[in-house]
């Protein structure tokens, strides 16, 4: 194969070069860029004024190259953009930066290019760089949250974690459900490496029109990051940062010692409790003691600028997030370097590149969270080293203990970038081929310390939280994946209406995956012998993978993809629209006969408010109607899902020796392929009042049909499992999104802007085509079934409490109850016989919505006065549901409870028909645990205040701008967990068990530009 | 010159053309990876050690066990011994009422036990067939592979031959089918039980042509001799006396086994793969601590506290030896005391607590701290004194599958059937000798005694009454109607079909009559 490749290289620089070096004369050149985004204008006509039969265009890359005399004045004509006359003057290089006239013009990047946003068939949707760099947050996913309609963005608090992202819907239950990322053309599931100070732009394709050139990569949506190109002009040094910190937003109140006495001594008369001297009465608050106020801070520094020949971009970045639990802390540096060369005004030669080293200091949050929910008020953390002994008392285990037991470190080191050579032999043609790379080294150590329950550890010996001799896993796993891209784009207007761009390439990719496991006892504490060798080798074990529970993360992996991908663009006087895009695709993650498929769509527009009909009309700026229709695929399934494998290393002894076999057991469908997914979408956009106000309204409409789904297989067939992965499912997500934007200026010096958007989506599985229903949640809560949503949560009905024997009589029988083989009694629980057969049983669960909210929105506005700017995003949810499933686990008699549950449960003095009395042991899945997910959050505020050019030109400054800015400010909603912000996969998304407190942020920041 | 748009166009096209004749070449090679880190049939079509590994990989289904698909672990030990009359539920009345149903004789189709049984042969016989479709694939010799299939054939015979003994006929795979037959009804069918006997004699006889001699083979993996007992005992159940004499005389000839003197020990770590065990299943522990051992096996039916509890039980406290086992055993048989665990009653008021000390030292307190009255002691496992890596799921105690005693006895009946009441007597003395009782005269009723006392607790129990039945009809519902439990003929000799199979069969596989 790499022969193929070397070949192929050959014969394209032969065909193309010589073009590429026979331009003799040195004609006038450079970039047209966009004065707000700074990216490249294709298709922006330059003339020598006066003499119109000479003109040339800007081609993918926004440069050009005209032949005039040195005293000509070109002129630089763009449709929605302010037309600019300059003067050669004896120049060689003009570089130009149009200010665009409306925001509809803005450019947008799409797949492989750039259109204006009034020429685009598909939806796309933009977010600026600056509208994302003042925010206190790490990655830039988080920092779209409330912004783009259609976009839904969940993200929890744990530093370093990686946001959910659904694009209209979740369109998939069994295979990854997460948009493609792609970098400066590198293509990724994960942009956590990225400075958000670096980034340019960030598009979100969501239609199939606008994604099918992403084929079987696209069907989730596709998320494009553009970084920072130098701008025209000197060096520019300039810093960014903040500080500040985060805290605990919201904390559910647990009862306090004297509740949590009353209570027990409710569900157990005569329970002596231990007393620890020099504590007496006191309360722990444990989340107190687990959490902390952190430190967030960013600092970014940049240099950047362009020559006639070369455009740089250089940053490093260093942020620190130590989240809010003790011990929890996240450091990552970033450096970028991204340059051009033009080697001559025809051959370009680019490369964007970045350098992440990522530190996690991580915190054993899975036990610690639930053991803090849990533990009894009435013990101490901890006196002097010593810590308070939850267990003996028959409690969870101390969460502190949990906390300072474990040590868990891990270390992210990631090089992603592109080196890429543009040839544009003639004005209308460009030819691209560049090399993407990115490679991923991570290791981590989890080292978990010896310590006894004696009284070395406790206050008071005895219990069970012990661990008899200290552990070491180590866990180390790079990956890589190249995707080479060879493209050529023809680009043209003919008689000055016919707007034609031609779109063709191939795309050649492949990654691998090598994970690397070793684990040992009897490693010593001290944090510089934390290495497997000074382990006990008797304890051993390289390879942790368990066929019977396997972890795809311990697989090692390889894919290749190759794919054809075309395009059309046609647009006739701006006004007609047309976008066809042709993908073929060819995966090895199928077998052969199912690897191949091409992905076709269609996109018109038609720009009504050009037509002479609707000129006239007055208030009227801007309306365009644009529809789509396509095809496209998610291929997110783990390889070799379709081929027949061995598990290894199955045991057994012969000679009384070890002996590593070899076992077929899984029985696989050799006809598994990707889902495949069919999107329907229409929109009007429109501007009114000289585009004052501007919005778009889209309906949607996507069917994945073949989504994977198991089906049951007769036990005859030796299948572990009993199941088949196959192809069947459809599942459809269909809405409609809004977006309205205003913005105007009062005085000089006064402008606002207010914009709402919205998401109307639904979803739901419409057949499963024999597939099983499947169950999921920590306690199988959810259930994802024809005719419902994925992940509906599927439960009995609590409708109230039984007051008495009588009432109890009079009840359907239940054996859900707290008495002798689960009778009811007075205070327990009722839930509804919805099949009415006169008992209740799991068979009169029902389905009560799920997680995927009905809307979400987002809200935001700003104000600028004088040098004083002000701002707000809001974003929420409406009509979903949430399961409080800690609420739900009670394992131990001594568990502590929630203070409004301490006081307000049902006793015989105090009635409650909603609150069962107190309780021993876990309840069923019902709807007592159910609440609303509603909530509208100000997800960030901006005050800041831009000094005036004169008062700071004697520091060498061009700019500096003071600001706080906020993140997470107050949540209105009437859940009462944590947070209703809860991720998760497609089939468990919504439930808080053991999640990251939700965290405010609060920063102060300076942006300076030196001279 | 200025390129014409024809000459851009040309070799745009030249490049074009060469890049989709490097693709078209290229591609189909290029998009064949193979799976990374895993076994693929083609790594074993070029290396000989792959298809040993798929035949090694088949005896480790013999660990499964727990509470879910099972081969040799509580849910066959809840359809062998519970079922008879040899044991009872054990652990608390209300405890896993599934048992308590296969133990009276009242479970139906939805019992889980069963349906676990069915999962778990089925999927030996899976692995089995899995490894037989791949070794004819392996570069190894002629003699080689032969050796491997009889391996892997008297595996799947022994499946087959307790999958007709459980559930009367059944759907007989012998190939891999493929994963869009999943569903095909002619898969379903059952076999008539003298089909599925059949396949199970032709597995056997090919094992018994192609395998070594004892200690011509690793110690764990099946021999001739292994393979000749079992086809004996098939044949045995076949009323084919002749056959079975024969087979169980070539396995006494070849004087590869005798008696281990001390029966208690056989089944402890000292006694593993000792001088009568003919097949065996090998535990041991390895450094992750699990899957080298039966699930559960030891820890299932360990003594288990109750009453006043106070002590640090040894586990579930399922199958515990009956009240009819403890009475049966004669005057000074040795056998007793090294099967069953009896727990003291509790010291009268006043007098200090003696409980139970067992060999390794271990005290089990008396009747009060206790839930049963009596354990197996065969399954039984020293947490001080025998190999333990900490997880006591996982304690690896060998499960003795057939042991030379068994073989003197199956020739003793054969022989008895056949007249040679010389022999049968020789056997029984032997295997009497050894259990510290004199000599007795061979009777159908004395052969049976002896397998009963010389087998119990070792899950064999309830085929043999069923088989007893067969060869003198009228003797099955007294034995178990002196248990307290009423055995319907006709009806309960098999297990019901699971129904979740004859769901999943979409009806096609038909219900056992009377369930």
């Amino acid at each position: 194969m790499k022969n193929i490749h070397l070949l192929t290289w050959l014969l394209l620089a032969f065909a193309l070069l010589p073009s590429a070096l026979r331009a003799q004369q040195a004609p006038i050149t450079g970039v047209v860029t966009d004065a707000t985004s700074q990216e490249a204008l294709i298709g922006v006509t330059v003339l020598i004024k006066g003499n119109t039969s000479v003109n040339a265009q800007t081609g993918l890359d926004g440069r050009y190259s005209i032949q005039a005399p040195a005293d000509a004045v070109l002129t630089f004509n763009y449709v929605g953009y302010a037309q600019q006359e300059i003067p050669v003057a004896g120049k060689t290089a003009i570089n130009v930066a149009l200010a665009s006239t409306t925001k509809l013009n803005e450019v947008v990047v799409v797949g492989y290019g750039t259109q204006k946003k009034r020429d685009l068939t598909g939806a796309v949707a933009r977010v600026e760089g600056s509208e994302i760099v003042n925010q206190p947050v790490q990655t830039p996913t988080q920092a779209l949250q409330g912004k783009l309609a259609g976009v839904q963005i969940i993200s929890d608090g744990t530093p370093n974690s990686q946001p959910t992202v659904r694009i209209r819907g979740t369109g998939t239950l069994l295979a990854g459900a997460n948009p493609l990322y792609v970098v400066d053309g590198v293509q990724t599931t994960d942009i956590r490496n990225l400075s958000n100070a670096d980034i340019a732009s960030i598009d979100v394709l969501k239609d199939a029109s606008a994604a099918a050139i992403y084929g079987v990569r696209g069907a989730n949506g596709v998320i494009i990051v553009t970084t920072k190109k130098g701008a025209v002009g000197k060096p520019v040094l300039s810093y960014s940062g903040t500080y500040g910190f985060k805290e605990a937003a919201h904390l559910v109140q647990m009862a306090n010692a004297d509740e949590y006495k009353s209570y027990i001594t409710d569900t157990a008369p005569g329970t002596t409790f231990p007393s620890y001297p020099g504590f007496g009465a006191a309360t722990t608050n444990w989340y107190k003691e687990i959490l902390k106020r952190g430190t967030f801070q960013n600092h970014n520094l940049a240099v950047s600028g362009a020559t006639d020949n070369v455009r740089y971009y250089f940053s490093g970045n260093l942020l620190q997030d130590d989240g809010i639990v003790t011990q929890n802390k996240f450091q990552r540096l970033t450096v970028r370097s991204n340059t051009s060369f033009s080697l001559s005004d025809k051959v370009t030669i680019s490369s964007q590149a970045s350098f992440s080293h990522a530190n996690t200091q991580g915190v054993n949050l899975g036990a610690a969270y639930p053991d803090a929910y849990r533990a009894a008020p009435i013990i101490p953390a901890k006196q002097g080293p010593l810590y308070g002994n939850t267990a003996a008392y028959g409690n969870v285990g101390n969460p502190v203990l949990d906390i300072d037991k474990n040590n868990n470190r891990s270390v992210e080191n990631r090089l992603q970038g592109n080196v890429g050579i543009d040839v544009r032999p003639v004005e209308w043609l460009t030819l691209r081929s560049a090399i993407n790379v990115d490679l991923n080294f991570n290791n981590t150590t989890d080292y978990n310390y010896q310590f006894n329950n004696d009284n070395t550890t406790f206050i008071i010996a005895g219990g069970n939280q012990r661990n008899p001799t200290s552990s070491l896993g180590v866990m180390q796993t790079n990956s890589y994946r190249y995707l080479w891209e060879n493209t050529a784009t023809f680009h043209k207007v003919f008689n000055e209406k016919h707007d034609l761009t031609i779109l063709a390439g191939t795309t050649t990719e492949e990654g691998q995956y090598t994970p690397l496991y070793g684990y040992r006892r009897g490693v010593p504490a001290d944090p510089n012998q934390w290495y497997l060798n000074t382990g006990d080798p008797n304890t051993s074990v390289v390879n942790p993978y368990d066929p019977n529970n396997p972890n795809p993360d311990m697989l090692p992996s390889k894919d290749r993809r190759f794919s054809v991908l075309g395009r059309v663009n046609y647009a006739y006087n701006s006004r007609y629209l047309l976008t066809a895009n042709l993908r073929y695709d060819a995966s090895s993650k199928f077998a052969a006969s199912r690897r191949e498929g091409v992905f076709p769509s269609l996109g018109l527009g038609w720009v009504i408010s050009d037509e002479d009909f609707l000129k006239d009309v007055k208030g009227l700026s801007f309306l365009k109607l644009r529809t789509s229709y396509g095809r496209l695929a998610n291929d997110q399934i783990p390889v070799n899902s379709y081929v027949t494998t061995a598990d290894i290393n199955i045991p057994y002894l012969f000679n009384g020796q070890p002996v590593l076999g070899a076992v077929i057991s899984q029985l696989k469908d050799g006809n598994v392929h990707w889902e495949t997914t069919r999107e329907y979408d229409a929109a009007v956009e429109f501007g009114f009042l000289d585009n004052h106000l501007t919005g778009e309204v889209t309906y949607y409409n996507k069917l994945t049909s073949d989504a994977l789904i198991p089906i049951n297989i007769p036990g005859i067939l030796g299948d572990p499992d009993n199941q088949l992965i196959t192809n069947a499912a459809n599942i459809t997500n269909k809405g409609v999104e809004a977006a309205l934007n205003w913005r105007s200026t009062i005085a000089d010096g006064f402008t606002y802007n207010f914009g709402v958007n919205a998401t109307f989506n639904q979803n739901r599985i419409t057949n499963l085509n024999g597939g099983q229903a499947l169950f999921a949640g920590n306690n199988l809560q959810t259930k994802s079934d024809n005719g419902q949503a994925a992940g509906s949560f599927f439960l009995l009905d609590a409708i109230g409490v039984y007051q008495s024997a009588a009432d109890i009589a009079g009840s359907p029988t239940s054996t859900f109850g707290t008495g002798p083989n689960g009778a009811p009694q007075p205070g327990d629980l009722k839930y509804a016989d919805t099949n009415g057969d006169g008992k209740i049983d799991l068979n009169d669960r029902r389905y009560f919505g799920s997680y995927q909210p009905p809307v979400y929105f987002g809200i935001n506005g700003g104000i600028n006065i004088h040098n004083f700017d002000f701002s707000l995003v809001f974003s929420g949810n409406l009509n979903n549901k949430v399961y409080n499933a800690k609420k739900q686990a009670r394992f131990a008699g001594t568990d502590n409870v929630e203070a409004s549950f301490a006081n307000s449960r049902w006793t015989a003095a105090n009635p409650s028909n909603t609150n069962p009395r107190a309780l021993t042991s876990s309840l069923p899945n019902s709807t007592y645990f159910l609440e609303s997910g509603s909530y509208l959050r100000l997800n960030n505020v901006i005050i800041g205040y831009t000094f005036p050019v004169s008062s700071i030109e004697k520091a060498h400054l061009a700019t500096l701008r003071l600001f706080l800015s906020g993140q997470n400010i107050f949540t209105a909603t009437k859940y009462t967990g944590f947070t209703p912000e809860l991720s998760g996969g497609p089939l468990n998304s919504g439930i808080e068990a053991t999640t990251y407190p939700t965290s405010r942020t609060l920063t102060v920041g300076l942006t300076a530009n030196f001279k | 010159m200025k390129p014409t748009l024809y000459t851009v166009v040309r070799r745009a096209g030249t490049a074009a053309l060469a890049l989709s004749l490097a693709v078209a070449s290229g591609c189909k090679q290029f998009l064949d990876v193979a799976p990374q880190g895993q076994l693929s049939t083609a790594a074993i079509q070029t290396d000989p050690a792959a298809a040993q590994k798929l035949v090694d990989g088949v005896y480790n289904v013999l660990y499964l066990g727990g509470f879910s698909a099972d081969i040799n672990g509580l849910q066959y030990i809840i359809l062998t011994d519970i079922a008879s009359d040899d044991a009872d539920k054990g652990s608390t009345p209300t405890d896993y009422l599934d048992a308590a149903t296969i133990d009276n004789f009242t479970a139906t189709s939805t019992n889980s036990n069963v349906n676990n049984c069915w999962n778990g042969y089925f999927q030996g016989v899976a692995r089995a067939n899995q490894a037989l479709d791949k070794i004819p694939l392996s570069p190894a010799d002629a003699s080689i592979k032969n050796r491997q299939l009889g391996e892997v054939r008297f595996l799947r015979g022994y499946f087959y031959f307790n999958l007709v003994r459980l559930f009367g006929p059944v759907p007989l795979i012998t190939t891999v089918p493929a994963a869009s037959d999943a569903n095909n009804p002619a898969l379903q069918t059952r076999a008539s039980v003298a089909d599925v006997y059949a396949a199970v004699i032709a597995d056997l006889q090919f094992a018994a042509d192609n395998l070594p001699v004892k200690g011509g083979t690793d110690t764990g993996r099946a021999s001739k001799q292994a393979a000749q007992a079992m086809l004996a005992k098939v044949y045995l159940y076949q009323k084919n006396y002749q056959k079975a004499y024969d087979l169980t005389s070539a396995v006494i000839t070849s004087n590869a086994y005798s008696l281990y003197p001390t029966y208690a020990d056989i089944w402890r770590t000292v006694g593993n793969n000792n001088s009568e065990s003919v097949f065996e299943v090998q535990t041991g522990i390895n450094a992750s601590c699990n899957n080298e051992a039966v699930q559960l096996y030891v820890v299932a039916q360990g003594p288990r506290a109750g009453g006043k509890y106070g002590w640090s039980d040894l586990g579930f406290g399922f199958n515990t030896p009956s009240a009819s086992l403890a009475s049966t055993y004669e005057a000074g048989d040795v056998r007793r005391a090294g099967t069953i665990i009896f727990i003291n009653p509790t010291a009268p008021a006043g007098q200090k607590s003696t409980g139970t000390v067992l060999w390794d030292g271990f005290r089990v307190p008396s009747q009060d701290s206790v839930q049963g009255a009596r354990y197996s002691y065969k399954a039984y496992h020293s947490r001080t004194k025998e190999p333990n890596c900490g997880n006591n799921d996982y304690l690896p105690k060998n499960i003795r599958i057939m042991r030379y005693a068994e073989v003197l006895l199956m020739h003793a009946e054969a022989a008895f059937q056949l007249g040679k009441t010389s022999e049968a007597t020789a056997d029984l003395t032997l295997v009497r000798t050894r259990a510290g009782l004199a000599a007795t005269t061979p009777s159908l009723a004395t052969i049976w005694h002896e397998r009963r006392v010389e087998l119990a607790m070792e899950h064999d129990r309830f085929f043999d009454l069923v088989r007893q039945e067969s060869v003198q009809p009228g003797t099955i519902v007294p034995a178990l109607a002196l248990h307290g439990k009423t055995f319907v003929k006709g009806k309960n000799e098999i297990f019901p079909i699971p129904q979740p199979q004859i769901d999943l069969s979409g009806g096609v596989l038909t219900q056992n009559p009377g369930y």
